[in-house]
């Protein structure tokens, strides 16, 4: 897929009102690779170029044919605005697809390592990109990657929910592995996984799922203090194991990564052999992957559901940049 | 000087060769070492073979350097991604030893261009994972999580060209294995333990302690002697299927070659006019525009790689690629010639 000839994102000021970023590609012809346009504030303006340029030093692929011009609809206060703009230049580029429309709230002083320090705003709403600690802290988060510079290593995998066919949407799963104390090592896996907000039954499953995925991994075990978070905060099923488990994987630094997000589902009763089972709905699980997965995407669906596929859904996938994989068992190659 | 003490000189540490150095700078009158393919490169750079057989004495014309490489095989274990340390890929690799055809010789040309002194194996495999990373991150190589067969066959092969056009190794083997010697956790552990303002610290450390005046130069060496290997393996690698991208091609090549003119005439570092002496500012400025110059040309490389068997569909994909790669080149250079740059407003 192309890049746009121009995107928007907003962010939230302090007075509650939205301000708009807007990101306009055009020929480069010898100008500056960015342009900042802020009405009556020069000095704004070039904090703005500099913040976007640190920030695409965390990029892998440099094109000069283009110059960027990012304007905003009102002068803004504070730093806050700061992720909105280095967002708007990742869409326009085509580098980061945001879905709907993309409200980000933050600030950092090291774009340059891709890291996200915080966020001033306090009313925000619950869809809104906030940067920081707790939100978003490093901008490959945004696909789920983790931070090469972090302490803690934390990767996120999506996995499509289904309820009844346009309130379908992916959720995501995170994972963050802290290393764990070499003196607590009498500890039972699972009481090193925690759930935080999940009851009882969901904490179990997945407590169950992790440690039966690193028994199998064999050098999984008795190494890491787990966190688990999930995005969507009620659902049913467990279809969100083999999202988990992937991310587990990642986090814990033993997977390949994808160029942009995992998005995967299955589950399985033999984690501890790496096998993954099917699971339910695969029509419209397989409807809204081809409506929602982006260039770049890795889609892993459980293998008995190969030869269930839709027709021309593989193509489909390709044709929007995205990769398709159906695994028997977990593991590299 | 009394020729009294003419001996052959030994090579200095020529049991190295073959085990932590890949190559070995040669002098005048050094012995030949056994089993060793020799390379002379002459004073406008370009390389060829020696033809003296191993245990007689080098002989070398004035401004002329030899280097005698093994051929190998080594094994070195590549981690393709930075946030997964506990995965690489062993990775064993051999030069061709035989004097290679006109065309092939890309070992020799990264002799020429490359090398300065000791070829370490080490150093080696650090360039061979960076330039395996940036194509994984570019989307040029593809070893996505549950990689199937299929796709490791594919990146295999994309694999073995990469290596090939970039430095002149054969792959001869490549096998995905779990790095027992490293933990990720205690890498975790010790990030954790220093202050965040060390962290930042490092990063930007990073750049700082080089030498701007030998860096350039380097760089400059490389686009001096590499582009016009490009243009040829452009030429004969991106064959253009119809009369659009023929017409294409051809503003390519024309953009390389008004390119390597301006190669051959980039002004003095230091100098901002004759007899005016550049702020160092601007020196580091103009050395980072020939740094990122040399780093358009690593992947120029890497598209090389993927044009060699491109289907239509792909290679009107690949010539895109390929403008972006000559567009940046001519941004770096221009940005490498100019004294200053001109004050932009914001």
């Amino acid at each position: 897929m192309t890049a746009p000839q121009q995107a928007r994102c907003a962010s939230r000021l302090p007075d509650g009102t939205l301000l708009t970023v807007t990101a306009t590609r055009r020929e480069r012809a010898g100008r500056a690779d960015v342009k900042c346009v802020v009405p009556g504030d020069p000095q704004l303006a070039e904090r703005m170029q500099q913040a976007v340029r640190l920030a695409r030093h965390t990029e892998a692929r440099v094109d000069s044919r283009d110059q960027v011009v990012l304007s905003v609809d009102r002068v803004p206060t504070g730093r806050d605005w700061e992720l909105a703009a280095v967002l708007a230049d990742r869409m326009v580029r085509g580098i980061w697809h945001g879905r709907g429309d993309v409200v980000a709230n933050g600030w950092s002083d090291a774009w340059q390592l891709g890291k996200v320090e915080g966020h001033d705003v306090a009313d925000a709403s619950p869809d809104a990109l906030l940067g920081g600690p707790g939100g978003l802290s490093h901008l490959g988060q945004l696909d789920g990657h983790p931070d090469p510079g972090a302490a803690v290593s934390s990767a996120r995998a999506w996995f499509p929910l289904h309820s009844g066919f346009d309130a379908d949407a992916l959720g995501w799963v995170e994972v963050s592995v802290h290393p764990l104390a070499p003196d607590a090592d009498t500890l039972d896996e699972e009481q090193t996984i925690a759930v935080p907000g999940a009851d009882a039954a969901r904490q179990l499953a997945v407590r169950q799922a992790l440690a039966g995925a690193r028994h199998f991994d064999g050098r999984g075990l008795g190494r890491w203090r787990t966190t688990v978070r999930f995005g969507p905060e009620v659902f049913a099923g467990r279809s969100y194991e083999l999202a988990l488990v992937l991310a587990d994987r990642i986090a814990r630094g033993r997977e390949f990564l994808p160029r942009a997000r995992l998005i995967a589902t299955g589950c399985s009763d033999a984690w501890h052999a790496g096998r993954v089972d099917p699971v339910d709905d695969l029509a419209p699980k397989c409807a809204l992957l081809l409506r929602a997965a982006g260039p770049g995407d890795r889609v892993v669906l459980p293998h008995a559901w190969r030869d269930a596929l839709p027709d021309g859904f593989a193509e489909g996938l390709r044709a929007r940049g995205a990769s398709l994989a159906c695994v028997e068992r977990i593991g590299i190659i | 000087m009394i020729p009294f003490f003419r001996r052959p000189a030994p090579v200095l540490d020529a049991c190295d060769l073959g085990r932590s150095a890949v190559a070995l700078p040669l002098h005048a009158g050094c012995a030949v070492p056994a089993d060793c393919p020799v390379v002379i490169v002459d004073a406008v750079g370009r390389p060829r073979r020696a033809t003296t057989p191993g245990g007689k004495k080098l002989e070398l014309r004035p401004g002329e350097l030899a280097w005698a490489f093994h051929p190998g095989p080594y094994t070195i274990a590549i981690v393709p991604y930075a946030q997964a340390p506990e995965i690489g890929l062993n990775t064993t690799f051999a030069i061709d030893p035989l004097d290679p055809a006109a065309a092939g010789k890309r070992f020799d040309l990264y002799l020429a261009a490359e090398a300065d002194g000791r070829v370490d194996l080490a150093a080696l495999a650090v360039a061979v994972e960076d330039a395996v990373r940036t194509a994984l991150a570019q989307g040029a190589l593809d070893l996505p999580p549950c990689t199937g067969i299929d796709e490791w066959n594919a990146f295999r092969l994309g694999l073995n060209q990469l290596l090939y056009l970039r430095f002149g190794l054969t792959v001869d083997d490549c096998v995905p294995v779990e790095l027992d010697a490293v933990d990720y956790a205690a890498q975790l552990a010790a990030r954790a333990a220093q202050p965040r303002e060390a962290v930042v610290a490092a990063a930007v450390a990073l750049a700082p302690p080089v030498d701007a005046a030998r860096d350039d130069a380097k760089a400059l060496r490389r686009l001096f002697l590499e582009l016009p290997c490009l243009m040829c393996g452009l030429r004969l690698g991106a064959l253009p299927s119809g009369q659009d991208q023929f017409r294409q091609q051809q503003a390519l090549l024309q953009r390389l070659d008004r390119l390597s003119v301006e190669i051959t005439t980039m002004p003095a570092l230091a100098l901002a006019a004759p007899g005016q002496p550049l702020p160092f500012d601007d020196q580091s400025r103009r050395m980072r525009h020939s740094l990122l110059a040399a780093r358009a040309l690593d992947e120029a490389w890497a598209l090389l790689a993927r044009l060699d068997g491109a289907d239509a569909e792909r290679l009107a994909a690949l010539y895109d690629e390929a403008e972006r790669v000559v567009a940046n080149l001519e941004a770096e250079c221009a940005g490498r010639r100019v004294a200053r740059l001109p004050r932009e407003a914001a």
